[in-house]
């Protein structure tokens, strides 16, 4: 070898070559979740647009799609999701803001409200909507006694048969249930602002309202965008709670996009009409989440 | 050479030694069944199962029973999706409105090969009907578990506390709705109604069909034309059988708030704590009410009665199955385990520990059965019952008069319109086969 250089040998020098070698290590270290991602996400997406576009007989077509466009119930459950998650993410972001300037103040046992404001989190979907069920039975439910003892109203109330108060009663226990979240975020967003610009503000003469109109909101605007955005996506997917409380009755009038791929797939054996329910809601959520994704990559 | 020779040797010697003692340690593995059923989750039923899996595995050291509880609602959507990953339990129990659904989706296996080995007289313990309704394209898909007719269950106690013969429980539909009224009472006093007359379980849940049809049928109405192509919800009969149901709780107020909630258990609960009367029932009622409520002394206070009669004598049948999962390992070992859940035995074991009635007909002819109050009913009125349509379409078509009676219930629609929207939703249904 003596006499050959080190360039013809192919010989590229120890620095040189674990830069070479870095983004192959990188590869490696996310091979092991992207094998799990194609598994549990990729793979099952795939078998449902398949199985979506599977006519009888085994040949492809787009029929199933035809028919979800001219099932009135498909649009009457689009409808219902969209009030559902608007009323329940409009009510999360209030609460939750509210929460989080709270538990962000210097409030007496902050950290015990903290903890009491994040329990409904912590409720498993399923267990929320039973207990709700059981607060909201008209026969022998907790709210309507309480209601009763103050003679606030005569007769018990039907709060999950009324054809009003059904939709209500399950936005009421889902924001309950979901606020917390809300809140978790926003009180990051709200750590991270700095205080010099809340004492700049007061040294300006701002009142408590211009401050947290200038300063605050300004302050949240991203982290705002990221819980609405989540937000959204969860309440669109939620099933749980209402499969648990009203099982999308009275008739169909607290169904949501889920229980109806549920029922379309599980109850009525309708697997591939099920599926193109199910990629019309992905692609829902894609755009929902559009936004989002936009934000993310803009700062990166 | 040598050495490579003398490795050789000792892989041979090994390969001998496995091939000799294999079929040893096989005879002293044990093989693990899964097993699933509803029933499990029960107080009562999964006692008396769990009972009887002992007494197998004592019989057969060789076999391990693993037992997996399933909610009774949700058994369809897991099994299923067990058997398209080919991981469904060895053994599970199924209610006959779902079985064509299995076979006709290969998750069912072929007990027929089975059956031929045990003999020719095998099958003449059972009655025909459950043998043929569990028979799928000329194979015997399951073995029949029970089998048992809806009946009317009442509270003797309240009809006499209503001023009623408890030993005259009402024979027509008019009949039935005078008794409902009188036995829906404010029963301390406070301007309250507190008790009501009858109660049915209207969510959407898969008992409810076994309830509602024996009263469309008696009505003379059917949900389809005779030749299954067409919804006959539109029919006079049909019309006259929805209106008389949907009355009962918005203008006769004989069934508690909130019924278009309940499922079979909430009525059960209601039943135990004397806040309803009347409800329709089976074998099981009696056991799973008492066990809610000891105190009410369900074997002497509850009775059974024929539903009531309206254009015709009918109720609908209840029958279950036992089914093999075609992916099994142990086919041999999953037979015998059926064999054993469908012996005589173990029937007559279920009888007397939950009341349910057997399709065999050597357990309904022991005095034991025969003497028993509910079952003497149950039996009597199986002549009069028919089972829920066995078709793919079904669950669907049903859950298109589910909707239509919660929206009559609860006002969402009139329920003319309401009714008619089932009937043009489940010609939709129908013109898509």
């Amino acid at each position: 070898m003596h006499g050959v250089s080190r360039a013809a040998t192919g010989w590229i020098g120890p620095r040189r070559a674990l830069r070479l070698r870095e983004p192959a290590v990188g590869y490696l270290f996310v091979a092991p979740a992207l094998v799990l991602l194609l598994a549990v996400l990729v793979y099952p997406a795939l078998t449902t647009l398949r199985l979506s576009v599977t006519l009888p007989g085994g040949q492809l077509g787009v029929q199933h799609y035809g028919q979800l466009l001219s099932d009135p119930l498909f649009w009457q459950v689009v409808r219902q999701t969209a009030a559902f998650v608007v009323a329940s993410v409009s009510a999360h972001l209030l609460l939750g803001l509210g929460a989080a300037l709270a538990v962000a103040g210097t409030v007496p046992a902050r950290g015990l409200f903290r903890v009491v404001a994040l329990l409904p989190w912590v409720v498993p979907d399923v267990v929320a909507g039973i207990v709700w069920k059981w607060i909201l039975n008209p026969l022998y439910g907790v709210l309507n006694d309480l209601l009763m003892a103050g003679r606030l109203v005569d007769q018990p109330l039907e709060w999950l048969t009324h054809p009003s108060l059904a939709p209500l009663s399950l936005i009421l226990a889902n924001v309950w249930r979901g606020f917390p979240f809300v809140m978790v975020i926003l009180l990051a967003g709200l750590q991270s602002i700095p205080q010099d610009l809340y004492e700049a503000a007061s040294l300006d003469g701002a009142g408590s309202w211009a401050r947290f109109r200038f300063v605050t909101l300004p302050g949240l605007r991203k982290v705002l965008v990221v819980a609405l955005a989540l937000d959204t996506i969860w309440e669109v997917r939620r099933f749980g709670l209402v499969q648990a409380m009203t099982g999308g009755g009275p008739g169909t009038l607290t169904e949501v996009l889920s229980t109806q791929v549920f029922k379309q797939y599980f109850q009525f054996y309708r697997f591939e009409y099920a599926s193109a329910m199910a990629v019309a809601m992905t692609v829902l959520l894609l755009a929902v989440s559009l936004p989002y994704v936009r934000m993310i990559m803009q700062e990166e | 050479m040598r050495r490579s020779g003398g490795r050789l040797a000792a892989v041979a010697v090994v390969a001998a030694l496995v091939w000799t003692l294999a079929p040893a340690i096989r005879a002293g593995e044990v093989v693990t069944l899964r097993f699933s059923n509803w029933h499990l989750v029960e107080t009562v039923w999964g006692r008396s199962l769990r009972e009887a899996i002992r007494i197998f595995e004592s019989r057969n050291p060789g076999i391990r029973i693993v037992p997996e509880p399933i909610s009774y609602a949700e058994k369809e959507a897991r099994y299923q999706a067990e058997c398209a990953a080919r991981r469904m339990p060895d053994v599970v129990k199924l209610h006959n409105f779902s079985l064509t659904m299995f076979f006709e989706l290969g998750c069912a296996a072929d007990l027929t090969p089975f059956v031929q080995k045990e003999g020719p007289g095998f099958l003449k313990s059972w009655y025909e009907f459950p043998i043929k309704s569990l028979t799928y394209k000329g194979r015997l898909m399951a073995m029949p578990g029970d089998y048992m007719s809806m009946v009317l269950i009442y509270n003797r106690e309240l009809f006499r506390a209503a001023g009623l013969d408890p030993n005259r429980p009402p024979r027509t539909w008019e009949e039935f709705r005078e008794y409902a009224k009188r036995l829906t009472r404010d029963t301390d006093g406070d301007g309250r109604v507190d008790q009501w007359g009858f109660s049915i379980p209207a969510s959407k849940n898969p008992g409810l069909p076994l309830r509602i049809l024996p009263m469309v049928w008696s009505f003379g109405a059917d949900f389809l034309t005779p030749d299954g192509r067409r919804s006959a919800m539109n029919t006079p009969e049909f019309r006259e059988a929805f209106r008389f149901i949907v009355e009962l709780a918005t203008v006769d107020r004989v069934m508690p708030p909130g019924v278009t909630t309940f499922g079979p258990q909430d009525v059960r609960i209601q039943m135990a704590h004397r806040r309803i009367a009347m409800k329709i029932g089976s074998g099981w009622t009696y056991p799973i009410v008492n066990a809610i409520n000891p105190q009410l002394n369900a074997a002497e206070v509850l009775e059974a009665a024929p539903v009531p009669a309206g254009r015709r004598r009918i109720t609908a049948a209840w029958l279950s199955g036992w089914i093999m999962s075609p992916h099994t390992a142990h086919p041999e070992a999953a037979w015998r385990f059926i064999k054993f859940l469908t012996s005589k035995e173990t029937e007559k074991k279920f009888f007397e520990d939950n009341r349910v009635i057997s399709s065999r007909k050597d357990v309904n002819v022991l005095p034991l059965v025969k003497m028993d109050k509910f079952s003497r009913v149950i039996v009597q009125e199986l002549q009069h019952a028919r089972l829920e349509p066995q078709l793919k379409e079904w669950p669907e078509i049903f859950d298109a008069f589910a909707t239509a009676l919660q929206e009559a219930i609860t006002g969402a629609k009139p329920w003319e319109r309401a009714l008619l929207d089932a009937h043009t939703r489940v010609e939709g249904i129908l013109a898509r086969r």
